[in-house]
Order: C-alpha cells, then structure tokens, then sequence
C-alpha cells in the first residue's frame, strides 16, 4: 500500500506547485489584471505598473505632461520661464501649491534646499552638459543672488515676485510632488495597489496586489548592486546620490547636487541619503537637503520631524537608518554582512 | 495483487503524466529573465538572458542616434551610445531585473522583465537611485 500512496503524495504536490506557478504571476488580486505604461517627461523616464482601472493610462500621461509643461526651465512657454525672464508671474493652482510646499521645506532645511540655486547649478554645466568648473569670483556673485527667502508668494492675488538677479528651478521637488499628483489621481479612481517609477522616486500605492509592502532596492552608491531594500505600503522613496549626475575633471569628481552656502558641489560626507515618506514632494527635498547637510544636521531635522524617515551611506560605506526603518530595511550585496547604525530620537 | 499491480501502475502513470506537464507548463513560461528594448515606450526588441548562449550585439540606430545593446548569458548592457550624456553606457550590466538601463536623450529603455517566474522574497519591485 505504501508504495501506491507515495506516488499519489508526489503527484498531489506536483499538480499544486503546477497550479501555483500558474497564478502565481496574478499574485492574489484575483480582479485586476496589472497594466504598465513609460512616459518620458520631466527629463527622465516614467514607469507605471497599475492594478485595474486601464482607462487612466491617458489621463496619467497627460498629467505629467500639463505639469511638466507648467514648470519647465526650458520651455519658453512655462510659467517658471516666464518667472525668471520677468521676475514674476501669475501663477496656476499646482504652481502655486508646489511653490508653496517647496518654501516651507526650504525653510525647514534652513536653507540647505533652496529653489533659487539654479543660476549655480547653470554655471557647472548641468543644466546643458557642457561642464565646466566656474570661476571663484562668479561663483561669489551667483551665490549672494540665492536666497529662497526672498521668493515673495503672494497667495491672495496668486502671483510671485523674484528680486533681480534671481531664477528658480522646481526640478528638485517638481518629480516628488507629481508622484503626489499620480497617486491621487490613482486613489480618487480607487486603484488600490500601483507602483510608480520616476526617473528613480518611487511611489507607492497600496500594497502588492497580493497585500504583502512592495520591495524598493536602494542602489549602492559607491559600486554595483543595491545597498538594501526597504519595505512599504502608501508611501515614497526617494534617493538622492552623487553618482548619477557629475563629471571629472583634473581628477576631481564634481556631482550636480550644489550646497547653497558655497555654490559648489555639496561635500558632507555623504553620498546617498534616500528618503521614505507618505509624500513624496517631502522626501524629494529632503534626500536632495539632507545630502547637503550631513548627517549630523540631518539627524537633527529628522528628529525634529514626524513626515520622513532616511537611510544615509557616507563616504566610506557606512549605513546608518532612522529608528523608523527598523525591521523595515534590509542591506543586500556588497552591504548583506556590514553593521547598520540606528539613529534614534532619544 | 493484481489489483494493487493496476493501482500502482495507474498511479505511476499519473506520476509520469503529472511530471511531463511540469516541464510542458514550465517550459511554456519563460524560464528567466527576459530583456525588452523599448523605443518611445514600443518594444522592439526581446532577449531571453536565460537562454542567450553567446554574446552578442545589437544596434539601434534611428534619427535620435545609435546605440550598440550587448547580451551575454544572464545580463545585458548598452555597450556604446553617441547620446551626449552617456548615462546609458555608465550603467554598466544589468541582469537582476527591476532597474531600467535608460538613454534618455535616444528615449531607448532596456527592461528586465518577466520577474513574477523568478521571484524570490528578495525579488525587488522597483529601484530607488
């Protein structure tokens, strides 16, 4: 008789892991068939991966497409072109609420973001590609012209106002707030699990269809692979690192992220800081702020804030995470065996 | 005893049947990692990175410029571009799935793609950089 049972055991288990297999690539949502869309706006690529509601594919697009067009620095034709030809505008509704969450988290940087760097940001050649080291004396006179303090937006006649000398450039906030817009839109159209890809700020809604958090790798700054994953649900990762943007030159490694104190690329010790929020316009500024201000100073913000938690990697190797992420972050690779210091409120 | 004969022999068959589908329904999904070149969003390309035995190159060209794609078992990279930015090139290999190689300026994306067959708990959903 055993020998007739063990068969039949093996079958069972065969025609299980067969029949596993087979739904497994649905997860457990059972209802929505997942779609994905890339959109190349906001000078990076965009990935969508949706569960069900196919039919905002295009009103998707078209957001990022409206928004982009807002705030382009290129675009002759954008509301911030025309502010910084003209040293004010009038301003539409995302112009101005993004304006206007991009002062309040410049000023609780103090200063480390600062909408008004892009002047600074030209003269390295990041703008354009044609890189070049600027001058002591010019990097001076652009610096004393930046000072997001001097922004006055007036949200009763919904008009801004520059003082002379100065330009703004959103592109430090513009992606995060428009993963804040998509996700919206997703949640309004009751889409509950969707993963949004970017250019690199991912943002999250729901969970998996399966209801498991999704899995964000953290790319390794200082080589190949990834230096952890971190687990979420409804929430954005944003990672700001100097190895994406930067040229050499006389051996010196020159990255795009500029601290507003000196002009010149910022030099903290830090190099990646990625941050996990509910918005994802919050953790946009701050993995660019929290790169500028190392992480002692970024230490303290987070301890003085209850919206984002962080995961730094300074110069040489070393992790460390916000209390928050405990449980949460995992170092995979290069990283799998290294200590990961926890930085905590108390 | 002949009963018990038949039993095991039915039994047997069903075995053999239930392992033939195995591989016949395995064999219909692909295995690895596949790799789609992706042209303003239209894929125009496919590579089975599980099943590609040798390297070799592909080249896209198109009024944007060119880039040279190569493939090897498991992994493939943008082996050279004249996009100005050269991002693409700098990214090196990929062969673990969820993060894009992008040329932004040619608008050409390399995604690994297919991962649901191989996910591990450690399969990522996505890459933050």
């Amino acid at each position: 008789m055993k020998r007739v049972v063990i068969p039949f055991f093996l079958c069972a288990m065969l025609l299980s892991g067969c029949s596993s297999t087979r739904t497994g690539e649905n997860g457990g949502d059972q209802q929505s068939e997942p779609w994905q869309s890339t959109v190349f706006a906001m000078d990076t690529v965009m990935a969508f991966t949706v569960y069900g509601h196919p039919e905002l594919q295009e009103p998707m697009s078209q957001l990022v497409s409206r928004l982009e067009s807002l705030w382009s620095v290129t675009d002759a034709d954008s509301e911030i072109c025309a502010l910084n030809q003209d040293g004010q505008a009038a301003l539409s509704p995302e112009t101005e609420n993004l304006l206007g969450k991009g002062l309040e988290l410049c000023q609780r940087s103090g200063g480390a973001l600062d909408l008004s760097i892009y002047p600074v940001v030209r003269s390295w050649g990041f703008t354009t590609g044609a890189y070049q080291v600027p001058e002591e004396n010019s990097l001076k006179a652009l610096c004393a012209a930046v000072d997001y303090r001097k922004i006055a937006l007036d949200i009763q006649n919904h008009t801004v106002s520059l003082p002379k000398g100065m330009e703004i450039d959103l592109g430090s906030i513009a992606k995060g707030y428009t993963g804040d817009c998509l996700a919206e839109m997703l949640r309004q159209a009751g889409v509950t699990s969707a993963l949004l890809n970017l250019g690199g700020n991912v943002q999250a809604i729901g969970a998996k269809s399966d209801g498991s958090p999704w899995k964000v790798g953290i790319r390794n700054p200082l080589g190949e692979g990834n230096l952890g994953v971190v687990q979420i649900k409804n929430q954005a990762v944003v990672t700001s690192g100097g190895y994406e943007r930067y040229f050499e030159q006389d051996g010196k490694t020159y990255w795009h992220i500029m601290d507003p104190e000196t002009g010149r690329p910022a030099d903290n010790g830090l190099v990646s800081v990625t941050v996990i929020g509910d918005e994802g316009v919050v953790c946009d500024a701050f993995s660019t702020a929290l790169f500028v201000m190392g992480l002692d100073r970024a230490a303290e913000l987070w301890r003085g804030s209850n919206d984002f938690e962080a995961v730094f990697v300074d110069k040489n190797g070393n992790v460390s995470i916000t209390e928050g992420l405990e449980g949460r972050f995992k170092p995979l690779d290069a990283y799998a065996d290294s200590s990961v210091t926890v930085i905590r409120r108390g | 005893m002949v009963k018990t004969r038949i039993w095991a022999l039915l039994l047997g068959g069903i075995f053999l049947a239930c392992v033939a589908a195995y591989f016949v329904l395995d064999g219909m999904q692909p295995a690895g990692q596949v790799a789609n070149i992706y042209q303003n969003g239209v894929c125009i390309a496919s590579f089975d990175l599980s099943k590609v035995a040798e390297g070799e190159t592909y080249v896209v060209q198109d009024s944007h410029g060119c880039n040279i794609i190569e493939v090897e078992p498991g992994r493939i990279r943008m082996k050279e571009a004249d996009c100005p930015d050269q991002i693409c090139v700098r990214a090196g290999w990929s062969g673990e799935g969820a993060k894009p190689i992008v040329c932004l300026p040619h608008r050409l994306v390399i995604q690994i793609e297919a991962e649901a067959n191989m996910q591990g708990t450690d399969a990522l959903d996505a890459i933050s950089n």
